[in-house]
């Protein structure tokens, strides 16, 4: 793609993600650890980097310091140089369109100027917080040659999951004639990826048509579809929105399967190690006699003396000798002591399972937790950042142990299915 | 602490000395894979940075490209910055004549220029081949407690080994070093077993004076050799300073494996995280390899394993540096492969060092041996593709990049194949 006619890349990265629970307590979504080594923004950064654009506009809300050291200059995508640039472009105060973002299209309105001052013939805007491998060049070109307004990113999902998607339905060209959000019932099997592409005249004048329209799914592409030329650019490739837990869980097993369908280093996912201020250089994982690895992901620096299945370790995490790790995501540094036993759980940075503890106990995974039934109702279990529990400790399943939670905060040895600590 | 350093670290790193045999085809031993993700010369590196030494320059003679290329602009070591950095000295033509470095003083010679303009009060002589931990500092406090004119580490070896080092006699003062009475490099006969470890601290105008009278008088051109024996001469004070860690001398391709194998076990004499060995993960782009994958039926047992592996058969006691693809079935025992090696399916690799980019086809053996011979290391040079089935006896050599129909059949124990 050349320099000229790359499109202005916009990010959305600000949104809370409550339903990550205690990953998005101290950081955004986009920020949440993924695959060992990576961070989830760092998909959508990649497919931008590997598409050849070269100025990314990253929108930030909540809890952004996370998220705006890890991007940084923008290096490790290749975004830095005279003709290439990635801006932070948080909410703001001003003489007129003062005021936090109050949804996806509004945070692209109150950055018009942002537009205005980098030409381009289109916009794209993509969410951080999705993990997939896309050629972002090639819906480009579709965009030019259908001529289109608006052009999204469409996935096709069974129908049954279609309830959580913005659905189009489409006619025989691949242009989308109906919108649905969220629809009940399903007519289609086109979700909506929240990946659009604007032809930025349009999009200036359509953002400022009706300030009420503050959401693209809600609001902008509805009215688009009903009088414009919108197309659908349909998508058969790895995508998963990984904003619930049991989401997370399963993108990151779809990293272990025997015939891997996620495949960051092939798809040339860059992340940047540089940025939680630790060495980037961890030594090789080691592995000492005795222990056992089967069917998992480990990174540099962990020391495994124990027995680790079906699990993804990020950087530096211990398992000890006589502990198991099984079917579990283990952040930075975290720690099982001896005889521990973690079974279906994600356990967040530096958090410590004390010796001979049980993380998902019993076979009884189908008490929710009670303060968060949506969030987990699986069996997964969360141990926040930093969290220490307890020597000999048993704790069930969907459950959640809040960070930095130390001894005082267990009374008891026992933590029952769903409960929260 | 003063801003502006006074102390200007130079690491030789130019030679090959025919060391490492088919390893240092194509880099100088400095750069030579270390420890599953690292270059020998991140140990003096790492060194230097943590003993504060930050302003440090490179003398590079022999295949340098693959050294420039680690080194980078400096940021891995934290040596950038307006008195931080590492600067590469390559040989260079000038006015008054051009020539290669004659040795290793001889490299330091021709830079006086360079060494002058930063008008240091101290100078650091260092090798970049040995796998060590220092604190510099230390030598250097000693040094000016003294106010020596050169000091010198060295390491007690046992006195069988002792011609194979510069060696001396120290009168000891203190418990941490003295006096250099004698020295002898390289002594057929050793009388003492002080070995130098090639880490020199000297005042800089004794070290500019020595140098510009070698250049002039001499036709040999060491620091070891030559240098050291003509300050002992001259009546300079000398110090020796004791170290008693881990060192790590690798001049050949078994000294270089039985080194590897000291960074496994329960108690790893190579401490890589303890020691802070730092390295930079641009080089090769390490960076962007993703976790190890273990796969269903993976065993790995006392091992090192970095980022962008796949293992899926048996590793014990081994190195894996990034991207290595064991296959199901395939046995890695004893060895240490460097990147981006595949070892086919039912492939047997018996204490093998195997160099970049080598393929191992399927139910290939390496390491054979002869009914009652002890194993020997086996070494393979870069860009080999060994066919299905081949069989490779243990201690032969494999020259880089041959042609595969040269490796058919059975390779005898001890064979070389260019």
């Amino acid at each position: 793609m050349s320099k000229q006619s790359s499109p202005l890349v916009l990010l959305l990265a600000g949104g809370v993600g409550s339903r990550l629970n205690i990953l998005v307590q101290t950081r955004a979504k986009p920020a949440v650890p993924f695959a060992g080594l990576y961070r989830i923004i760092d998909f959508s950064l990649s497919n931008v980097m590997n598409s050849g654009m070269n100025h990314v506009g990253v929108m930030t809300q909540y809890q952004p310091l996370s998220l705006m050291r890890h991007i940084g200059t923008g290096e490790a995508w290749d975004f830095t140089g005279r003709s290439r640039g990635v801006k932070i472009l948080p909410p703001s105060t001003g003489f007129k369109d003062s005021d936090w973002y109050k949804g996806t299209a509004d945070a692209l309105r109150q950055n018009m100027s942002f537009i205005k001052t980098h030409p381009s013939e289109e916009v794209l805007v993509l969410s951080g917080d999705h993990v997939y491998h896309m050629d972002l060049d090639d819906m480009i070109h579709c965009h030019r040659g259908n001529k289109a307004d608006v052009t999204i990113g469409m996935m096709v999902v069974p129908k049954s999951e279609i309830h959580n998607f913005g659905a189009g339905i489409t006619d025989s060209e691949g242009r989308i004639i109906e919108w649905e959000e969220k629809p009940k019932v399903p007519r289609t099997d086109l979700a909506s990826m929240g990946i659009y592409v604007f032809k930025t005249e349009y999009l200036l004048a359509l953002l400022e048509e009706n300030r009420g329209d503050t959401d693209f799914g809600m609001h902008i592409i509805p009215k688009a579809v009903a009088r414009d030329n919108v197309f659908a650019y349909p998508f058969r490739g790895y995508w998963r929105d990984v904003g619930t837990i049991q989401s997370y869980w399963e993108a990151n097993m779809d990293l272990l399967q025997k015939d891997p369908i996620l495949l960051p280093e092939t798809w040339g996912i860059r992340s940047n190690p540089y940025a939680d201020g630790r060495p980037a250089d961890r030594i090789p994982a080691r592995f000492a006699r005795g222990s056992k690895v089967t069917c998992s992901m480990i990174s540099a620096g962990c020391i495994i003396e124990g027995e680790v299945v079906n699990s993804v370790l990020s950087p530096g995490v211990v398992v000890k000798k006589g502990a198991l790790v099984i079917n579990s995501v283990l952040f930075d540094d975290s720690v099982i002591e001896e005889r521990a036993r973690v079974d279906l759980a994600i356990l967040d940075k530096r958090a410590i399972v004390g010796a001979g503890s049980v993380i998902g106990n019993g076979e009884n995974k189908n008490i929710p937790n009670k303060r968060h039934p949506g969030h987990l109702y699986t069996g997964i279990t969360l141990i926040g950042k930093e969290a220490i529990v307890p020597d000999r400790t048993v704790i069930g399943r969907n459950c959640i142990v809040s960070p930095r939670c130390r001894k005082d905060n267990f009374p008891e040895p026992c933590v029952s299915d769903g409960e929260t600590v | 602490m003063k801003l502006k350093p006074d102390t200007l670290a130079m690491i030789l790193a130019g030679g090959r000395v025919d060391e490492l045999n088919v390893l240092t085809y194509y880099r100088p031993k400095s750069a030579v894979p270390f420890g599953g993700f690292a270059r020998v010369i991140d140990f003096p590196l790492s060194n230097l940075m943590q003993s504060g030494l930050e302003l440090v320059a490179i003398l590079s003679q022999y295949r340098s490209y693959s050294l420039i290329n680690h080194i980078g602009i400096g940021e891995a070591w934290d040596m950038i910055g307006r008195y931080r950095g590492i600067s590469i000295l390559p040989p260079f033509k000038g006015s008054a004549g051009s020539r290669w470095y004659r040795g290793s003083a001889d490299a330091v010679f021709q830079n006086l220029d360079f060494v002058r303009y930063h008008a240091p009060k101290n100078i650091l002589v260092l090798s970049g081949d040995h796998v060590y931990h220092m604190d510099y500092q230390k030598i250097l406090d000693y040094h000016q407690e003294k106010d020596a004119d050169m000091t010198v580490a060295f390491l007690k070896v046992p006195m069988t080994e002792a011609h194979r080092f510069g060696v001396a006699e120290i009168d000891d003062e203190d418990g941490q070093g003295g006096r250099v009475l004698r020295y002898a490099e390289k002594p057929e006969h050793p009388e003492f077993s002080w070995a130098s470890l090639t880490v020199f601290c000297f005042k800089s105008h004794i070290l500019y004076d020595v140098l510009e009278i070698n250049a002039r008088e001499d036709d040999s051109y060491e620091f070891g050799r030559d240098i050291l024996p003509r300050l002992i001469r001259e009546g300079r004070r000398i110090y020796g300073f004791k170290f008693d860690g881990y060192w790590g001398y690798t001049r050949t391709v078994d000294e270089y494996w039985q080194t590897n194998m000291d960074l496994l076990g329960p108690e790893p004499k190579i401490r890589l995280d303890e020691w802070g060995i730092r390295t930079n993960i641009e080089h090769r782009n390490i960076r962007d390899c993703q976790p190890l994958r273990v796969g269903d039926n993976a065993v790995i047992q006392d091992s090192l394993v970095y980022n962008g592996c796949t293992v899926e058969g048996h590793v014990e006691r081994s190195i894996l540096f990034p991207g290595i693809y064991v296959r199901p079935g395939a046995v890695v025992k004893d060895s240490v492969l460097f990147f981006n090696n595949i070892v086919g399916r039912d492939a047997r690799l018996n204490k093998v060092v195997s160099d970049v980019n080598t393929v191992f086809g399927d139910n290939v053996e390496v390491g054979f041996t002869d009914d009652g011979v002890e194993q020997r290391v086996t070494v393979v040079g870069w860009n080999n593709e060994i066919p299905d089935g081949t069989k490779i006896g243990s201690g032969a050599t494999l020259y880089p990049h041959l042609a595969p129909e040269s490796l058919l059949g059975t390779i005898k124990p001890n064979e070389v194949v260019r």
